[in-house]
């Protein structure tokens, strides 16, 4: 089969799983304690019980729960129209985020906060990447060293270090030395974002805290993993031809190290996704991970099902390329 | 020592020290030997103290503020029992055999009551982590919040490798369709961030009253999605074990299948759980204290993560506050990482660096 085959193979395939992930989503809201009718009407102020009444059948046709006869749908009806204003791009209204009154649509939010997720987490995650290299072959290399104790004790803690604490730490850190927080503020934000200076003076912080929480627990892998392969039969034939240690590191051990790697890689993305909410949320970052956790608290149910909608998809598409990227690195690989 | 001629001869011949420890291990029962291989791992022991003082800790604080009454009635602690609004409920005290009954030594106040006219004092010698916004003494918040912040990883970790065990000890056994299904749920389950799920989970669920509270509701849910990845491995193991030849034996012998699974295989795939168990009861305990922190814990219970999200903004004027329960919590994720990494060691040396 060839390689197009199989991306629309593996690209077919996330349509079963993100179904199950809907349906979780979906299964879990309805079993769930308490009426979210009564949740969306809140401190509705009512003399008699009609008017309640009427409000909450409003609301509760406006929600789709019930149908304009006043029946309740059934729940498959109510999954389908959701999956099918999924299709359609149509993940309803804020409960929280309003304008005037009204709801914003979720899909205008997230369209407009995506882009702070994404600059945070793919510029900490390029970092880290590159550090934790680094800092994998420099301890692979000369194990048990003065500097591999020392880099891998300094991993351990940051592993044990819960990191949206690292983020306050340096938070305080910075304050102390620069009296700067880190906090973001409307300033940061200003259009055009990416000529804006103090944009990038409010993305040191969270990025420097996101490429720590990466670092740490990449470089271990890194190093661990190429610690095995330059145990191998064919690294010590690569020195014993008198290849110098650079090219024995670089162009044979490292490229065969790289396979393991980008698997654990893939599969920790949910890992550094749940960590950019962290992050995002301490440092007031405007991203996805705070309208996440901010429609969370009040209890914002549309926004919470698009986001736990929309963080598998990512992940999922993350591993596609995880695996896509397998066949360029390992030649072995049939598909 | 070695001689010159075994120096340049090098790897090929064994010097004296691998030789006695060959010796010395002659004979031993498998776990005898992983724990003198963890005896000798210096950072594994430094995290097994830890361990067992945390362990201490939260049984020690458990037992002083659960039986109180009857421990006052046994004479250990100071107070009047026939008298409710005695001493006994707002310190928990100490006696020491030869010392004076009204001078009693007070080890620590009680976790929930607070002396507004000692609110925010710095550490000190009478308060030696310094008190917090509302005047608890951060000494008595810790020691008493060991209980909760450590049996909640404790029994989260503990459900979900026990459902995963059981689930993916049937699969692997009897593949197929059931093995299909299995797989096929882990992977919606992996799908999504266990933070994010389990925040969407908490949101949903905090009305529901069940005894044990918020938490509860926290440890049922996160054992019911957080069991993949020990299914997974338990899965694994028993694909490479059912095709060995002792339990072709075990099945002439005419075994049931469930005698083969929990007698036979499982025990021989006990080695990758400790791992899983150690290294996932840091895990949890991590992921329990940010769900704390971000606000999605049980604000009534006393445990480090909610006094952590209590006075997580305190950190720039009064840095003691958040400080102390923050550094428990890294304390404790530490010695079970330590703990974790050597018992993987040990058990597998061919995973050792």
């Amino acid at each position: 089969m060839s390689l197009k085959g199989f991306i629309i193979r593996r690209t077919i395939y996330i349509v079963p799983v993100m179904l199950g992930i809907t349906l979780m989503n979906f299964t879990l809201i309805n079993v769930s304690p308490g009426d979210p009718v009564v949740v969306r009407l809140g401190l509705i102020h009512c003399d008699h019980d009609d008017c309640y009444n009427a409000a909450y059948n409003g609301e509760a046709i406006e929600m789709g729960l019930l149908d304009t006869d006043y029946y309740t749908v059934p729940w498959f009806k109510r999954y389908v129209s959701f999956v099918n204003d999924l299709l359609h791009f149509d993940l309803g209204n804020s409960w929280y985020y309003t304008q005037a009154g009204e709801g914003i649509p979720i899909a205008q939010i997230i369209s407009e906060r995506a882009i702070y997720t994404v600059v945070l987490n793919v510029l900490s995650f390029f970092f880290s990447l590159l550090l934790a290299t680094a800092i994998g072959v420099v301890s692979a290399t000369r194990q048990n060293s003065f500097w591999d104790r020392s880099l891998t004790f300094a991993m351990l803690l940051g592993y044990s270090m819960p990191l949206f604490w690292l983020a306050k730490l340096l938070m305080l850190l910075s304050f102390q030395l620069f009296n700067f927080t880190g906090v973001a503020n409307k300033d940061a934000f200003r259009k055009p974002l990416f000529l804006n200076p103090t944009f990038y003076k409010y993305l040191i912080l969270p990025t420097l805290a996101l490429t720590l929480g990466g670092l740490v627990f990449m470089a271990r892998l890194v190093r661990s993993q190429l610690l095995e392969i330059l145990r191998q039969d064919y690294i010590t034939t690569a020195k014993a031809k008198g290849l110098d240690n650079r090219a024995v590191i670089y162009k044979h051990a490292f490229r065969n190290g790289l396979l393991p790697i980008v698997t654990i890689i893939g599969n920790s993305l949910p890992g550094l996704l749940a960590g950019s909410v962290m992050i995002e949320s301490v440092f007031g970052w405007p991203g996805l991970g705070t309208v996440f956790l901010e429609g969370a608290l009040f209890r914002d149910y549309p926004m919470m099902m698009a986001t736990n909608t929309i963080f598998p998809l990512l992940f999922l598409v993350a591993r596609l390329l995880t695996d896509i990227t397998y066949v360029f690195i390992d030649p072995r690989i049939k598909y | 020592m070695a001689t010159e001629e075994q120096e340049q001869i090098g790897e090929f011949l064994l010097d004296e020290k691998t030789l006695r420890e060959i010796e010395t291990m002659k004979g031993a029962g498998q776990w005898s030997i992983v724990w003198r291989r963890i005896k000798k791992d210096k950072m594994g022991m430094l995290g097994l103290y830890i361990v067992i003082f945390l362990i201490l800790m939260a049984f020690a604080s458990w037992i002083l503020l659960g039986f109180d009454n009857w421990l006052t009635k046994q004479g250990a602690l100071l107070g009047d029992p026939a008298n409710p609004a005695s001493l006994n409920n707002l310190y928990i005290e100490l006696w020491l055999p030869g010392m004076p009954a009204d001078s009693p030594l007070v080890l620590f106040q009680h976790p929930r009551h607070h002396f507004p006219e000692l609110a925010k004092l710095p550490p000190s010698f009478a308060h030696p982590f310094g008190t917090d916004g509302i005047g608890h003494d951060m000494v008595s918040r810790i020691f008493f919040g060991a209980t909760v912040s450590l049996a909640l990883g404790f029994i989260g970790q503990m459900t979900t490798v026990i459902i995963g065990t059981f689930l993916g000890s049937i699969a692997g056994f009897y593949g197929g369709f059931i093995d299909e299904v299995l797989q096929r749920v882990i992977e919606i389950l992996y799908s999504m961030p266990g933070f994010i799920l389990m925040i969407f989970i908490i949101v949903l669920f905090e009305d529901v009253n069940i005894p044990g509270g918020r938490y509860a509701v926290v440890v049922i849910f996160f054992s019911l999605i957080g069991w993949g990845g020990t299914a997974l491995i338990v899965r694994s193991n028993f694909f490479s074990l059912k095709q060995q030849d002792f339990v072709e034996a075990e099945r002439a012998l005419g075994a049931s299948d469930m005698r083969i699974i929990f007698k036979h295989i499982l025990p021989n795939s006990l080695a990758p759980l400790i791992i899983i168990v150690t290294l996932g009861i840091a895990n949890t305990i991590f992921l329990f204290a940010a769900l704390a922190f971000f606000g999605f814990g049980d604000p009534n219970a006393v445990s480090w993560g909610d006094d952590l999200n209590k006075w997580q903004n305190d950190l720039l004027d009064y840095p003691w506050m958040p400080m102390f329960p923050a550094l428990f919590i890294f304390f404790t994720v530490l010695g079970f990482n330590l703990l974790g990494d050597a018992l993987r060691d040990a058990l597998d040396p061919r995973l050792k660096d």
